[in-house]
């Protein structure tokens, strides 16, 4: 199984592939006031506002740095109805993929009070990897506003 | 025990893979420059009002992106949709009771046989003169795999350029008139680095190659 890896801060995660739809670069974002933290704005991609999620920000409350391999990953975010919806990830160090069992994959053992995005690890030589949920990094709330159909009253 | 400490620092792989990780890491850890994220933006909100346009460019791209290559001394192009794989010449297994001139062999690539056909037999461009243009040539010869609907036949050329991609207004149709070599295949031109290519058409050479194998 394909896994496209990130960083944030010094550890690094990893998404599955078969999620990621394209990897983009850096690009400017309408900032969204009152958003939650992590919430780095919107983008425009191909005409379609899709919203933006500091992974940095959200795990760390520090911004990713804005490097050339700081980029956004652009997932398929499975949508309650009808079909999917994009979602993107503003990722530091996404410069490579590695190839891993799944079933390398084992639970943390500290899940209580982790946030729900946070999978299971599998180490290698240098530490561990840890597996980001992409569907997860939205909660319940946020996840309504967003995606919440174009002319119907809340 | 220096022995031993050789052969532990041997085993391991990691040693040289992480200086070249490194360097990647450094190169892509340069600020962005100046308008990066404005520009990318831009580019991405552009892409969308051009969708269907972009689509269709695409479309038509692939049938307006050409093979170069050189056989002997004439500078050919095939569309490129045509081109299934270039790879090294290989050696060739000649087929008993197959003296015709277009059909050499057979060619094994990655485990699959190829019939290899020779394209300077079939669309009429001489051999090349002389033994030093026949050593400068092979360095750069290569096989090429082209096909459709399954049937692949390989052939080999003196030089592959690369693809180019022309602009419509760069094909010129060939006058009817001219009858001489090559021209049966080639059915229009295309200007090509200040000289003219013959883009030979991949139906008809498809087409021409199957009725001479058959």
């Amino acid at each position: 199984m394909l896994f496209l890896m990130f960083r944030i801060g010094r550890d690094r995660y990893v998404l599955d592939v078969e999620q990621v739809e394209q990897v983009l670069p850096l690009m400017a974002a309408k900032s969204l006031p009152g958003a939650p933290p992590g919430m780095a704005g919107l983008i425009n991609y191909r005409g379609e506002p899709v919203p933006l999620i500091d992974l940095s920000q959200l795990a760390t409350g520090r911004p990713a740095a804005p490097v050339m391999s700081t980029r956004i990953i652009l997932v398929r975010y499975p949508a309650p109805g009808e079909g999917a919806h994009r979602l993107a990830l503003c990722a530091e160090q996404v410069i490579d993929t590695v190839q891993r069992d799944p079933d390398a994959f084992v639970a943390t053992g500290v899940e209580a009070g982790m946030p729900d995005w946070l999978g299971p690890v599998a180490a290698d030589a240098g530490g561990f990897v840890q597996w980001v949920r992409a569907p997860a990094l939205l909660t319940d709330e946020i996840r309504a506003i967003l995606f919440h159909p174009a002319g119907v009253e809340a | 025990m220096s022995a031993g400490a050789g052969d532990g620092s041997s085993d391991r792989p990691g040693p040289a893979a992480a200086p070249r990780q490194e360097a990647v890491g450094r190169l892509l850890d340069r600020a962005l420059p100046p308008g990066y994220r404005e520009e990318w933006a831009r580019y991405f909100a552009q892409a969308a009002d051009a969708l269907g346009g972009e689509a269709a460019a695409r479309e038509g791209s692939g049938e307006r992106r050409l093979l170069v290559f050189r056989l002997a001394d004439e500078w050919l192009a095939l569309p490129a949709t045509l081109v299934q794989e270039i790879t090294e010449p290989r050696p060739r297994r000649s087929l008993p009771h197959r003296r015709g001139e277009l059909v050499l062999g057979i060619v094994n690539i990655r485990g699959e046989l190829l019939v290899e056909v020779s394209l300077a037999a079939l669309i009429g461009v001489g051999e090349p003169a002389g033994a030093a243009t026949q050593a400068r040539l092979a360095a750069f010869a290569r096989l090429v795999v082209i096909g459709r609907d399954g049937r692949r036949v390989a052939f080999r050329v003196d030089e592959v350029h690369g693809l180019h991609q022309h602009a419509a207004r760069d094909l010129v149709e060939l006058p009817a008139t001219i009858g001489k070599s090559a021209s049966s295949f080639a059915t229009s031109m295309v200007a090509w680095q200040g000289r003219m290519l013959g883009r030979l058409d991949g139906g008809l050479l498809l087409d021409a190659i199957d009725r001479g194998i058959a």
